[in-house]
């Protein structure tokens, strides 16, 4: 057989001569038929007994792509993991994932990741071994280093569980206090204002039970709190009978877009708005007010609601429309997100729309109290831009030494005008514990590499969690790919060793720790196993359940004083820095997936974008496609124009994740950063950063790049793709199911 | 011409189109020209095929075809004649996985060891197999056996036809379905690709056996 | 042998029109897909590149309309008809999202343009592309009124899968090379083992045994996957797969142009069906408070 035809150029001769298409040539060997012997095939040394070649094994594990703590399933193949599912034990995601977790394995077997620990010499960052870098670590931050607490911090995204446990021992180690926690996706101020009003950061919210949900830009399906947990919430909101859900923010969100209503409105004033809708109910529907302050009473019946519709934005038909499905059907949530967050007034906004659950009933109905978890040492560290802020102001002081960096990318994530790369010159040593080369791990003086989730153990208690309390377990689904990674929790019981703190030294790796933490856990967890069965229906399971006592929400309010109209001068619009479920904050940049996987709302891929009303449009002599300068008072960024109807005309909103200047062959340079150009306004109560208040001009750029997004035709052109039944007709056909 | 006629024939038939097919083939055969050339060197083949006699399969027809596979080099000679013809161990006491998975699997090296850490300690090869197993690592064994990305075989499904839900098929004799494809293993040390596992040679044991004949049954 | 099945399956498939039935079918898979409950996420199409081996292509060749996604979302904004407001100035009703994947359809417009029958329909009722027989004439995707089959007009095998990322790839099916069509196959290496496995357990295939990545996934549970088979036993009732009986709650039949429904306002339809494509994919309508 040595004429090596290739079978589908046979097939190709036949076929383009007319027939013969049965006859396969059966007998000719592919090209891609392999030789004997070309391939190894590797057995296993001693293979477990459950493990079948050929066919997969499924782990459970945790999803690590945000800080919503999925429970995931890995399928792993001959020692490969190869696909994540939702992991049906898991009461956050139930079985099921979104986009940014599918593609947790493109982050595991990412090309561009860090494969051996670097130490920067003479300027530029060289290879050496753990031994060295860990030697390194002694003299700089260990015991006779003579470096005292104060002058180191740490700097991370949200932590929780163990890893959390070992980094406290550390900073308790170190004499220090300093731990700075980053999201630029968060809800620190909503949490904020409902510690006052309602006595607990984070109560459970009951989409499934509520018939109204009114988002003030709470952003729940895609980018807000537990999104795959609120979809899953979302699905029971809109079975029969079917709930109606009201958006309200500048841009459209994913929420937005399936939103039944949605009303843009001036950024900053949504405050305003929730008080003209409360102004609607107590005079037209004869909501009582008697639970909040007089002065707050006063203030609403003030109102006017055409006076308020002309400087939201919003219709007054749509103020008395919500009311009215408000007040009608009962219970009803509603919710503030990052765009009523994001003002120098953010409290007190998102404390006028919260005036609306209290007026409502909401409160106890589809709010309910989410207990005190008993295990205060293992919850969620969370934080939000704050962190930027105080970090920033920090090292204008010249206040560290050593900082060591885990998670959070801030050099990326903050505005220019903090000034964060170039502060950072003044800090003498700083380590990043980071698995690829993003801006802040470009800057550090030495890089450990770590192992991905996919490599790694842990444990997890998500901040929010919508039902049952659970701690997620995170084992490895693989070995790792490189071996001079090393897992978070190792290199932490490294730091213990080294300065050898009491109750830590005896253990080998994080796994034995591990081991030890789940044995010393309450018989209340344990449920009567043995240690060793406790342990391993852990990891069958992914999941501990943990109860909760009983909490309770009391409502306390106060006085409010929301922003009205913030008028227009030199810069005439708003810049809307949009967070998306695909690149999140940019940290899932480096992911060819989510790049190639089109935006929910424009359907642009691989590129930023700059979102633009018609009329604006107009105004600009710009169409979709065509690029356009962004200016703020602190840079200026160009981006493609996408032209809809789904944004306020004052409002440019480009979205976050872009725009890389380190990171990755996915990352690097494409699209652009609107972070950057923020200004530095914070909140005035909470300190946050205020990611909604910066002001821009827009103009006219050159073209230099297409826009390259899915789809030719932007509406059906009559035809019958998606078809639309009002809630009428579902409420008779289905309503009785 | 109609090569078909010479296959022995199916013993149960309830394909709809069976009939239909048959009268095409014949009608579009002659027209083509590499079908006649590649039958003549298969039929070339069977004369060319050496006299080996299997012991009897109930309820089959062995596959027809021959291909002179080039010898592998192992990193150790493993002698599958002493295994399976000397000592008669069973093809499925090592390649365990053939029965329940699409691969037969190699053996882990526990199981190799499982042995020869009492028996044969002193051979040169078994010295090389315990070096291995010091140094924890299974032997870089060569592919032998393979089929193009696109195809999807399974063991599994081969076995329980002509082995576990044959009646009157022992499962002692499972060698002799076993060299359907692979040939007479047990007279060989390592393993040599004997049988040409190309479409064609799937395709007549599909046919002389009552083998599922759509194609998203094996390719992928 | 794929020409014969050619001809298998327009017999059989008249036959099964004329009897109101597909007797002879093993399985006829299905899908319905509530778009009162699809949000428009991505997650099923990121879960499809994941199991499928979809190569990522980069921003030149989407461009192109090269993209691999087998399985997308589609947005469309309202045209100004729907609601109070005839020119709206702002989209007050959110996005039309639906997912679309193959639709698998019984009388797919692929099949019989396919010059070396490449492409067929199985007896499990799908439609089938055999890569190592497809010669990249492309005829097919040409006459795919849904635009849901893909060419690969590269091999992307190293530039999209750079090592290690190429570890990832799912060995139960094949990388297609260059000059390939391929497409959606409701997961058919899912389906097979599912097939296998109750086959080694000598029993049939449960209903919801197993789904297809992007069912899997899906956050609100929008797709529901299954055997439409048992829709055509008389009566349906024990035995009927979730799906089949979503079809028949919503009164949309297989073999159909235009649907005879006894109450017009049920939700359930199917994309371009006058077109006599008779696709296995119902979409129920979008819901929306006006």
């Amino acid at each position: 057989m040595s004429n090596k035809v290739n079978r589908r150029d046979f097939l190709k001769i036949m076929g383009w001569s007319g027939v013969g298409a049965t006859l396969a040539g059966c007998d000719l060997p592919t090209t891609v038929t392999l030789e004997e012997g070309k391939e190894e095939v590797v057995s296993y040394l001693m293979p477990e007994e459950f493990v079948i070649p050929g066919i997969g094994v499924w782990y459970a594990s945790t999803c690590l792509q945000c800080p919503a703590g999925c429970g995931v399933h890995g399928r792993v193949r001959e020692g490969r993991v190869l696909k994540l599912e939702g992991n049906p034990e898991s009461p956050i995601n139930r079985g099921r994932l979104c986009q940014m977790g599918q593609s947790g394995v493109q982050a595991h077997y990412n090309p561009d990741r860090i494969t051996q620990p670097m130490l920067r010499k003479n300027g530029g960052l060289t290879p050496v071994s753990w031994h060295d870098a860990l030697e390194v670590l002694a003299q700089r931050t260990g015991p006779g280093s003579g470096l005292t607490g104060e002058r180191f911090a740490w700097f991370t995204d949200t932590i929780s569980g163990h890893q959390a446990v070992l980094l406290d021992a550390h900073l308790k180690a170190m004499g220090s206090d300093n731990h700075y926690v980053h999201e630029v996706i968060n809800n620190s101020v909503t949490r904020a204002v409902n510690r006052d009003m309602l006595g607990e950061e984070q109560p459970r919210l009951r989409f499934d039970k509520a018939r109204v949900v009114l988002s003030f830009g709470a952003d729940f399906l895609g980018t807000w709190q537990s999104p795959v947990h609120n979809a899953t919430e979302y699905a029971k909101f809109r079975s029969p009978p079917r709930g109606v859900l009201v958006q309200v923010e500048p841009n459209m969100s994913l929420t937005g877009a399936n939103a039944d209503l949605w009303v843009p409105v001036r950024p900053g004033t949504e405050g305003l708005l929730a008080l003209a809708i409360a102004k609607v109910l107590a005079t037209k529907h004869r909501k009582p007010l008697d639970k909040l302050p007089a002065a707050v009473q006063e203030l609403i019946l003030g109102y006017d609601v055409n006076e308020v519709a002309r400087i939201t934005g919003a219709s007054g038909d749509h103020i008395i429309k919500i009311a009215g499905w408000l007040s009608e059907r009962s219970p009803s949530l509603v919710i503030a997100g990052a765009t009523a967050e994001g003002h120098e007034q953010g409290y007190q906004i998102v404390a006028a729309i919260m005036l609306l659950n209290i007026i409502l009933g909401n409160v106890g109905e589809t709010i309910e109290p989410a207990g005190e978890f008993p295990f205060p040492q293992l919850t969620a560290r969370t934080g939000g831009t704050r962190s930027l802020v105080d970090f920033a102001k920090a090292l204008e002081e010249k206040r560290y030494d050593v900082v060591f960096f885990r998670g959070a990318n801030p050099v990326y994530t903050a505005p220019k005008a903090l000034g964060l790369a170039q502060k950072l010159e003044g800090v003498g040593f700083k380590v990043a514990f980071s698995m690829f080369q993003d801006e802040t791990t470009a800057l550090a003086d030495l890089v450990l590499p770590m192992r991905s989730p996919a490599e790694d153990w842990g444990t997890h208690v998500p901040a929010y969690q919508g039902e049952d309390r659970v701690i997620s377990v995170q084992q490895p689904l693989m070995e790792p790919l490189y071996t001079e990674t090393r897992g978070f929790g190792d290199v932490m019981l490294s730091l213990l060793k080294m300065h050898k703190v009491a109750g830590y030294s005896d253990y080998e790796d994080y796994y034995a720790y591990l081991r030890d933490a789940f044995a010393a856990m309450p018989a209340v967890l344990k449920e009567n196993h043995s240690d060793d069965s406790f342990w391993a229906r852990a990891l069958q399971k992914g999941v501990i359940p943990v109860p909760t006592t009983q909490g309770s929400l009391t409502v306390k309010t106060a006085a409010v004083e929301v922003p009205g109209d913030s008028g227009r001068g030199e810069y005439p619009y708003f810049l809307v820095p949009a967070a998306r479920l695909g690149m999140w904050d940019g940290r899932h940049a480096n992911i060819p997936w989510l790049q190639e996987a089109p935006d929910q709302i424009t359907k642009v891929v691989w590129n930023s974008w700059a979102e633009m009303h018609p009329s604006t449009a107009r105004k600009l002599g710009v169409k979709t496609g065509d690029a356009v300068r962004i200016a703020s008072s602190q840079g200026t960024i160009e981006a493609n124009v996408y032209v809809y109807k789904g944004i306020h005309p004052d409002v440019i909103a480009v979205p976050m994740g872009r725009g890389h200047e380190a990171y990755g062959r996915y990352a690097q340079g494409r699209g652009v950063n609107p972070l950057k150009i923020l200004d530095p306004v914070t909140e005035r109560k909470t300190g946050e950063l205020a990611l909604m208040a910066t002001r821009v001009q827009v103009s006219r750029a050159s073209n230099e790049k297409v826009m390259v997004k899915l789809g030719g035709s932007e509406s059906q052109l009559g035809r019958k793709i998606v078809a639309t039944v009002t809630a009428d007709v579902f409420e008779r056909t289905e309503g009785g199911a | 011409m109609s090569n078909i006629q010479q296959l022995p024939s199916r013993q149960v038939s309830n394909r709809g189109m069976e009939g239909g097919r048959r009268s095409l083939c014949r009608f579009l055969m002659p027209l083509s020209f590499p079908w006649v050339l590649l039958w003549v060197l298969a039929l070339g083949g069977l004369v060319l095929m050496p006299g080996a006699v299997l012991a009897e399969v109930p309820n089959a027809v062995p596959p027809e075809g021959t291909y002179e596979g080039e010898h592998v080099e192992q990193p150790i000679e493993f002698p599958h004649d002493t295994h399976a013809d000397v000592n008669k161990i069973n093809c499925m006491y090592c390649h365990t996985y053939a029965r329940r998975s699409p691969v037969a699997g190699i053996p882990p090296t526990s199981k190799c060891m499982g042995c020869h850490s009492i028996i044969a300690t002193d051979k040169p090869r078994i010295k090389q197999l315990t070096e291995y197993w010091d140094k924890r690592q299974p032997p870089p064994w060569k592919k032998v056996h393979d089929v193009p990305d696109f195809v999807h075989f399974t063991h599994e499904k081969h076995l329980k036809r002509f082995v576990f839900d044959n009646e009157g098929m022992d499962v002692e004799n499972v060698a002799e379905v076993c060299a359907f494809c692979h040939g007479e293993v047990k007279k060989m040390t390592v393993a040599n690709k004997v049988k040409p596992l190309t479409m064609g040679f799937c395709r007549r044991c599909h046919e002389a056996n009552d083998g599922p004949f759509d194609c998203w049954k094996c390719h992928k | 042998m794929s020409l014969k099945n050619v001809f298998t399956d327009w017999s059989r498939y008249r036959k099964g029109i004329e009897e109101g039935g597909f007797h002879d079918y093993e399985h006829m898979w299905g899908m319905a897909v509530d778009l009162n409950k699809c949000i428009g996420c991505n997650a099923c199409a990121v879960a499809c590149y994941a199991e499928n081996n979809l190569a990522v292509v980069g921003e030149e060749k989407f461009y192109k309309g090269q993209a691999m996604h087998w399985m997308r979302i589609e947005r469309y904004w309202d045209e100004p008809d729907l609601g109070e407001d005839r020119v709206k100035e702002f989209n007050h009703h959110g996005a039309n999202f639906i997912p679309m994947m193959c639709q698998n359809c019984n009388a797919a417009t692929c099949e019989p343009v396919c010059p070396v029958a490449a492409t067929y329909h199985t007896p499990d009722g799908l439609n089938a592309q055999v890569y190592n027989r497809c010669i990249g004439s492309r005829y097919c995707s040409n006459n795919c009124p849904y635009r849901l089959r893909f060419f690969n007009f590269y091999s992307y095998y190293e530039s999209s899968w750079p090592e290690p990322l190429h570890m990832q790839l799912n060995p139960d099916l094949t990388v297609r090379d260059k000059g390939v069509m391929e497409k959606c196959t409701f997961c058919v290496q899912r389906i097979r083992a599912a097939k296998d496995k109750a086959r080694r357990e000598d029993r049939k295939v449960r209903d919801g045994e197993f789904l297809p990545a992007c069912a899997q996934t899906c956050p609100t549970g929008a797709i529901t996957f299954g055997d439409l088979l048992t829709l055509h036993t008389p009566g349906g009732g024990v035995g009927e797969t979730k799906v089949a009986q979503m079809w028949r709650d919503h009164q949309v039949e297989l073999g159909k142009t235009r649907q005879t429904k006894q109450n017009p306002e049920l939700r359930g339809y199917r994309v371009f069906e006058g077109l006599n494509t008779d696709p296995c994919v119902m979409y129920l309508e979008r819901v929306r408070e006006v």
